[in-house]
């Protein structure tokens, strides 16, 4: 039998109290994904490696798009390029991407939501949850740890074709 | 690089824990030590070829248990096993006067005529979850228990039954329960209500898939071994053996959830379901489901084996296309090929010998009937529990029928056949027994010990009937010999 699969969501954002309270707002699913957080891209880079060292799937990376160097965008569309982390589901949390910037998102990074700062965390949880089922659904992860938490009914739906043992 | 949140760290731990040994070398190391044991010992009145069927069992029987390669790799295991030790193209030549079995024997389990049937079972319950046709029937049906929640309850156990007759027990569990948990979400967090609607669905399943013999995997692997021996069991009489026990159990298991969890709510109401799909290849779903439903069920009449009915809808599924490549190979292939790997072990246990060898170790004569067919029960119920229902079934019911077989006993092979495959869906005490335990368990909506109850009370009623009123009841109206 395949050891369970324990799946991680990244946060890259610059300011470490707007940082802290992201990390906060997601700890309701602390028992069910592994909570990383970086912030800047190089930091984000290290990030994504230590995790794969440590056994744990990317599901979805959260970033704002003003970050010192490199933004958060040119980010997405690297992760996109990529071809390990092609199927990360991937969110812009931010207040300063400017149309082109968000264009580039969708079109080049397959940006997958975008949040506007403020945000409000009901809101956040649920674009987690709901990203995060995405990325089971579409990747084969066995959905079955995560129906408590995330989107029960959409993993269930996934499973219909189970047969018997 | 900053600190995770803390409430990741001890499921982190956690997770990091393993066992001190793996249960896949652990599973491995005793297979290899058995067949070293099973070849070297000098086993009395044990030939060559049934010490080797003798490794080979021993090696599935841990394999099974352990779960150290996949249930179907083990199935697959044996096969080849059976072909290189004991068959007409053995690699290590057997004596003379051995009758070896032909190697296309082995091979031939994987289409034996009873996964034939039951490969017409699956195109059509993923055809109905591919048109919907299971929610939305179950929306219809539903429908008229109305909205208090023990008329629900009662209502949801029986259309999951009814689903799971005809599709996995597994994927009708997933469909229902996804139905289910907004309904649950609804429900004030300390309504006991939640935990019976949450164990409705997989009790249910688990009982149902006991209805007919394309319902699970345990039946398919009674009704190969019976018919290798020449005793063929219609689709009919399998439910009229099965249907009425199916109903008892539910009916118990309704009482006692809606005694042990009574609603703090009033009413309660489930959305499910909507408009039938009226395209074409619906259409043909719906006429060949009920073409084939009313030629398993007519058998009598015109005397087509349900085992060639079955190969009608996997023919007018693809054939019009209802049906594509991607439906193919969705389907759940590895299922057939355990039932495959089991009745190959049951055929190599019987032309071996090995079967007449492992009965005539215990002299049954002293054992009056009742109490032999407790110990298979309660054994199956046991093994099944822990372990595959598939692989309880596989391991014991050649076994099994050969004991009945035998003249040691007085019980026919149809009887000990029904009897374990039965037993094996009554188990369901544990998280771990069925997958449909697994995903109730999933949700969080009920604890181990919520399953352990009502399992106890279902494996506790069960196998009392089973025991002791159905064979007297199946022999009187001539369902079994």
């Amino acid at each position: 039998m395949v050891d369970r699969v324990e799946l991680g969501v990244l946060v890259v954002e610059d300011e470490p109290e707007v940082r802290d309270a992201i990390v906060r707002d997601l700890a309701p699913l602390g028992s069910v994904l592994r909570v990383e957080s970086a912030d800047d891209v190089p930091d984000a880079r290290e990030a994504l490696e230590e995790l794969a060292d440590d056994d744990v799937v990317v599901a979805l990376v959260l970033v704002d798009h003003r970050l010192p160097g490199t933004t958060g965008v040119d980010f997405l569309v690297e992760l996109d390029h990529t071809p390990s982390t092609r199927a990360v589901r991937k969110v812009l949390i931010t207040g300063q991407a400017d149309h082109q910037d968000t264009i580039k998102a969708v079109n080049q990074a397959r940006l997958n939501h975008y949040i506007a700062k403020p945000w409000q965390p009901d809101e956040l949880l649920a674009v987690v949850r709901s990203a995060v089922t995405d990325f089971i659904i579409a990747t084969g992860v066995d959905p079955l740890p995560f129906v408590a938490h995330l989107d029960g009914p959409r993993l269930l739906e996934a499973m219909t074709h189970r047969g018997d043992r | 690089m900053t600190t995770p949140p803390t409430t990741s760290e001890p499921a982190k731990a956690a997770r990091r824990t393993r066992p001190a040994i793996d249960r896949s070398q652990l599973g491995l190391a005793l297979s290899a030590a058995w067949v070293v044991i099973a070849l070297l010992v000098p086993w009395a009145d044990l030939d060559p070829a049934g010490r080797r069927m003798l490794a080979i069992f021993g090696v599935a029987v841990v394999l099974w248990i352990t779960e150290a390669i996949p249930l179907y790799a083990t199935a697959v295991v044996i096969i080849l096993a059976e072909i290189a030790l004991v068959s007409d193209e053995a690699v290590w030549a057997l004596p003379a006067g051995f009758d070896a079995p032909a190697y296309t024997t082995f091979y031939a389990a994987l289409a034996h005529p009873v996964l034939m049937l039951f490969l017409g079972g699956f195109l059509l319950a993923d055809g109905a979850a591919k048109f919907r046709l299971d929610r939305n029937l179950a929306g219809l049906l539903l429908a008229p228990f109305g909205t208090r929640p023990s008329a629900l309850i009662a209502g949801l156990m029986a259309i999951t039954a009814l689903l799971s007759m005809f599709m996995s027990n597994t994927a009708t569990t997933a469909s229902m329960m996804a139905v289910v948990l907004p309904v649950v979400a609804g429900l004030s967090p300390d309504d006991p209500l939640r935990s019976s609607l949450a164990l409705s669905v997989p009790v249910a399943a688990n009982i149902g898939g006991l209805g007919t013999p394309v319902g699970t995997p345990p039946n398919a692997i009674a009704l190969g071994r019976l018919s290798d021996d020449g005793i063929g069991i219609d689709f009919l009489t399998w439910m009229a053996l099965a249907v009425p026990l199916v109903i008892i159990v539910l009916a118990v298991a309704w009482f006692y959830l809606i005694r042990a969890y009574p609603a703090r709510t009033e009413t309660v109401e489930i959305r499910l379901g909507g408009d039938f799909d009226r395209s074409r290849p619906a259409r043909v779903l719906y006429l060949t489901f009920a073409l084939t439903v009313v030629l398993w069920l007519s058998e009598p009449l015109h005397g087509i084996p349900s085992t060639v009915v079955g190969f009608v809808p996997v023919v007018f599924l693809l054939a019009f296309g209802v049906m594509n490549s991607d439906d193919l190979r969705q389907l759940n292939w590895h299922v057939l090929w355990l039932v495959g790997g089991g009745i190959a072990l049951g055929s190599g246990v019987a032309a071996t010998g090995l079967d007449r060898w492992l009965v005539g170790l215990i002299d049954w004569s002293d054992l009056p009937v009742a109490a032999l067919t407790l110990v298979l029960v309660v054994f199956a119920l046991v093994m099944s529990t822990v372990i595959s229902n598939s692989a309880t079934a596989n391991l014991m019911i050649p076994i099994g029928v050969s004991l009945a077989a035998s003249d040691a006993i007085a019980i026919s092979p149809v009887l000990a056949a029904v009897l374990i495959a039965v037993a094996c869906s009554l188990a369901m005490a544990l998280p771990v027994s069925t997958p449909p335990n697994a995903i109730a368990h999933a949700t969080g909506l009920i604890e181990t010990r919520d399953l352990a109850r009502v399992g106890t009370v279902v494996a506790a009623v069960g196998s009392a009937l089973v025991v002791f009123l159905a064979p007297a009841v199946w022999q009187a109206l001539g369902l079994v010999p």
